[in-house]
């Protein structure tokens, strides 16, 4: 196997479900997958094996390691995320500014944390203790919030580009995200992107989402939203990200709706196409 | 030297006379057996094609034409055509897809006739698309055809009547009080043979190959990666019928399914292993091993092996 490069041009999200799609797209260099669902042991999936023989780029991507927690980051999961990273060569992980678990109950699904300095102090401590054990640098991304906690001292930019700063962390900046919490609190998604240290972004996230009650869901299981593309293109227009990775997570729609999703990120971007 | 028979042999003849005899008989004929068997697995001269396979020959392959039908009510259900009614027969929702295949073609008339998915195997025009897709797949080589499984049965029976007929004599000179040690380890062996050789394979070598390669091409079709069958297309939903049986077809929509009256299996995986059907292409229960056992040439017949 050759050394993987870095994440580059338009990825997709390798789910078991659209392996034989994603297998199927001829220009593609680069997916992400979910590092809890990959085996740190025994034989990998095998549509991953076949992406890794043609040097597709893959890269792990942590749901469960709750790096926003109070108490320690679990050494087991970060053994595990590390395990995978050297199974799949991969040139760098991700991971969740996020908690997923608080005095040992599971919340199941990433939670937002609060703005604090102690946040921050706890985030730092985490990643730093992931690092340590970790063979690739790790990028972090920030998740979609409805509500802002009341007692945030930072705003979100701050609060991201202070825990970079300290941690030395990559960005993943997911675009659908930006969109969201600017949509959801009336802010301008570009006055966030001029604050954020995009130099530091390693790739993007897009996907999709749907308007429930006047609140926008980063539902990752409807189709890329115009307003989400246009953010896109306003990204890349002031710093292109080296990678974008569109992320489905269900309701997966026919292999022609994909592909032109695929499409038009390249198309947005100004990346090849991979379809 | 002439050895007379003595009046204490069996038949009249001497144990290690009948026992040259005999095994001169049984290696030609289990040379010619053999022949024939290796020559049906090695499949005809065939006109080898790299024409990639469909979804329903896939299923014939795997399950026969039970299989065969069902991979194209997976096409069929997987693009929209066909829908079931409350009463538990096929219908149709608007006129024919294009590009369907004859099997398709026919399985779509039988559901705008509001067929049984039971019935579908004994329906006319189901059973000659089944028929062309048989043929098809024999004259790639990839199913044994019936001319050469008669062959290779015919000569297996002679071996079964050649058993029979070293039963008897073992049961005589067992009875006379005669050494019968090299005979019984004779008929032991040839017994062996006998079973091997009669398992007459439906699908040949190039048919398994075939099989195996659409099966490591499709492994993202396995029930277990619950596979979007909307991103895969109604191809996808019917290659995932033949490879992996109905399970896919309730994965792919349960309630068709069970009001179609749909039993859930999976594919056995080692290829269709069925009966010698040859050109019913019908309601014979596809699948499980030994599908082929005692089929045509005389059963357990001959001399009554096993005595």
């Amino acid at each position: 196997m050759r050394r993987m490069t870095g994440p580059s041009g338009v990825g997709i999200g390798w789910r078991p479900e659209i392996a034989g799609f994603v297998a199927g797209l001829p220009g593609l260099r680069f997916v992400e997958v979910v590092a809890e669902g990959v085996p740190a042991s025994g034989p990998l999936p095998p549509g991953l094996t076949q992406l890794r023989e043609r040097a597709v780029t893959v890269v792990p991507h942590g749901v469960r390691l709750s790096l926003g927690g109070a108490e320690p980051v679990d050494p087991a999961r970060v053994a595990h995320l590390a395990a995978v990273a050297q199974r799949l060569d991969a040139p760098l992980v991700s991971e969740h500014i996020a908690f997923v678990r608080a005095g040992g109950l599971e919340a199941g699904h990433l939670l937002p944390l609060p703005r604090s300095r102690d946040a921050v102090d706890a985030v730092c401590a985490n990643v730093t203790r992931a690092q340590a054990e970790l063979p690739v640098p790790i990028a972090l991304e920030p998740i979609a919030a409805l509500v802002d906690w009341p007692d945030d001292e930072l705003d979100e930019a701050d609060f991201l580009t202070e825990i970079l700063d300290r941690t030395g962390a990559l960005l993943l900046l997911d675009v659908a995200n930006v969109h969201a919490n600017a949509r959801n609190r009336g802010a301008d998604p570009l006055a966030l992107l001029d604050r954020l240290p995009l130099e530091r972004v390693a790739y993007a996230h897009v996907a999709g989402g749907a308007e429930h009650g006047g609140f926008y869901h980063d539902t990752h299981t409807d189709p890329v939203p115009a307003a989400v593309l246009e953010l896109v293109g306003a990204l890349c227009a002031r710093r292109r990200p080296p990678a974008l990775l569109l992320e489905r997570d269900g309701h997966y729609p026919p292999a022609a709706d994909l592909r032109a999703e695929l499409d038009a990120l390249a198309a947005t971007a100004g990346f090849p196409s991979v379809t | 030297m002439t050895v007379y028979a003595a009046s204490g042999d069996t038949w009249g003849i001497s144990g290690p006379t009948f026992l040259r005899y005999y095994l001169m008989a049984v290696s030609v004929v289990v040379a010619i057996a053999v022949y024939h068997r290796v020559r049906l697995a090695a499949g005809s001269t065939a006109t080898m094609t790299a024409e990639p396979l469909g979804p329903q020959q896939v299923a014939y392959l795997n399950g026969g034409p039970q299989l065969a039908v069902h991979a194209a009510l997976g096409g069929l259900r997987g693009s929209g055509a066909i829908g079931v009614r409350p009463d538990r027969r096929l219908t149709t929702t608007g006129a024919a897809p294009s590009g369907l295949t004859p099997l398709e073609q026919a399985i779509h008339w039988a559901a705008h006739q509001h067929s049984r998915v039971g019935d579908l195997p004994r329906d006319e025009r189901v059973r000659i698309a089944l028929h062309q897709i048989r043929y098809g797949l024999e004259q790639r080589g990839l199913l044994t055809d019936d001319a050469q499984r008669a062959r290779a049965r015919f000569w297996t029976t002679i071996l079964i009547a050649l058993l029979g007929l070293g039963v008897l004599r073992l049961f005589s000179g067992l009875s006379n009080g005669h050494p019968v040690g090299y005979l019984l380890l004779t008929l032991v062996a040839l017994l062996i043979v006998t079973l091997v050789l009669r398992r007459a394979p439906v699908l040949t070598r190039a048919g398994r190959a075939a099989l195996r390669g659409v099966r490591r091409e499709h492994t993202h079709l396995a029930p277990a990666s619950t596979p979007a069958y909307a991103t895969y297309g109604a191809a996808g939903a019917a290659m995932g019928v033949a490879l992996y049986g109905t399970a896919t077809l309730w994965a792919l929509d349960p309630g068709f399914a069970e009001q179609a009256e749909i039993q859930r299996q999976a594919a056995s995986g080692s290829g269709w292993t069925g009966g010698s059907d040859g050109s019913s292409g019908g309601g014979d229960s596809s699948g499980g091993d030994g599908g082929s056992s005692c089929g045509g040439g005389g059963g357990c017949g001959g001399g009554g092996c096993g005595g």
